[in-house]
């Protein structure tokens, strides 16, 4: 009975690192301050990787609708070679 | 931060009071696919179905042959009366 | 039920409190790029801002003023630079 419902999973991220993939392919890294039912993230000290082009924001808010992955304590992409 | 008292109307409207307060108004409807249309707002709902009179239509046409030079293209239309399928809509602005 | 101490959802109103009226970005899913003064959002990403404007390769190309952005067009909004 102790088995995690998959959003107990992420609450169990608020306040730490997280990394979202987009089905969009865009990717975001930053501290998990709050979610909601649908998923929609805000993000703290974010990250957005945009086709290798990095945008750096205070706070995100991102819309749940095409997230398609999370990795607790993630790191992001691996940054493109040359 | 004269009065302390709340619970009158410190209610913030919603994004859709901004298009309820448009009606009757001339606005510019940014749609999916590089189009445009300005008209009068007759009638919209909360999908942001819209009924639009007086209507001019832009469509962009960007001509992207040589990398470097992008060129666009605009192709306008007339029309009288003119309903919007809330789904491609993009932005709604009122003009000044 | 150590996850009801910290309720997210309402976490969430309180974060929408807190960047209303400060400059915000909102960027939708198909690149473009929106700065303005945050009015409101609502339950479907719906947003309305004072003084838009449109950003295309870092330069503003559009002064909408007022504008309301439909919510299934936003992938993001950002806040608090």
């Amino acid at each position: 009975m102790n088995r995690l419902l998959p959003l107990e999973l992420i609450d169990k991220c608020i306040g730490s690192k997280i990394w979202v993939i987009t089905s969009d392919s865009r990717e975001f890294v930053g501290t998990l301050a709050f979610f909601d039912d649908y998923v929609n993230m805000v993000l703290e000290d974010a990250v957005e990787f945009d086709y290798g082009q990095q945008i750096k924001s205070p706070k995100v808010l991102v819309n749940g609708h095409k997230i398609c992955m999370l990795i607790p304590g993630g790191e992001g992409p691996e940054p493109i070679q040359g | 931060m004269a009065d302390v008292e709340v619970g009158v109307a410190t209610e913030v409207p919603e994004p859709l009071e901004l298009v309820r307060l448009c009606v009757d108004e001339v606005v510019i409807v940014k749609l999916r696919g590089d189009r445009e249309l300005k008209g009068r707002l007759h009638a919209y709902d909360s999908h942001l179905n819209l009924v639009l009179g007086d209507v001019e239509e832009t469509i962009y046409i960007v001509d992207d042959e040589d990398e470097d030079v992008e060129s666009v293209r605009t192709i306008k239309k007339q029309s009288e009366m003119l309903f919007v399928r809330g789904d491609s809509v993009v932005l709604v602005s009122p003009t000044r | 039920m150590d996850s009801e101490t910290q309720n997210p959802r309402s976490g969430m109103g309180d974060f929408i409190e807190s960047i209303r009226d400060t400059t915000v970005m909102v960027k939708l899913y198909s690149g473009a790029v929106y700065y303005g003064e945050l009015q409101n959002i609502d339950g479907y990403m719906n947003v309305s801002l004072n003084e838009c404007r449109e950003i295309r390769n870092g330069k503003v190309v559009r002064n909408w003023g007022e504008a309301f952005i439909r919510g299934n067009n936003v992938s993001y909004i950002g806040a608090g630079s």
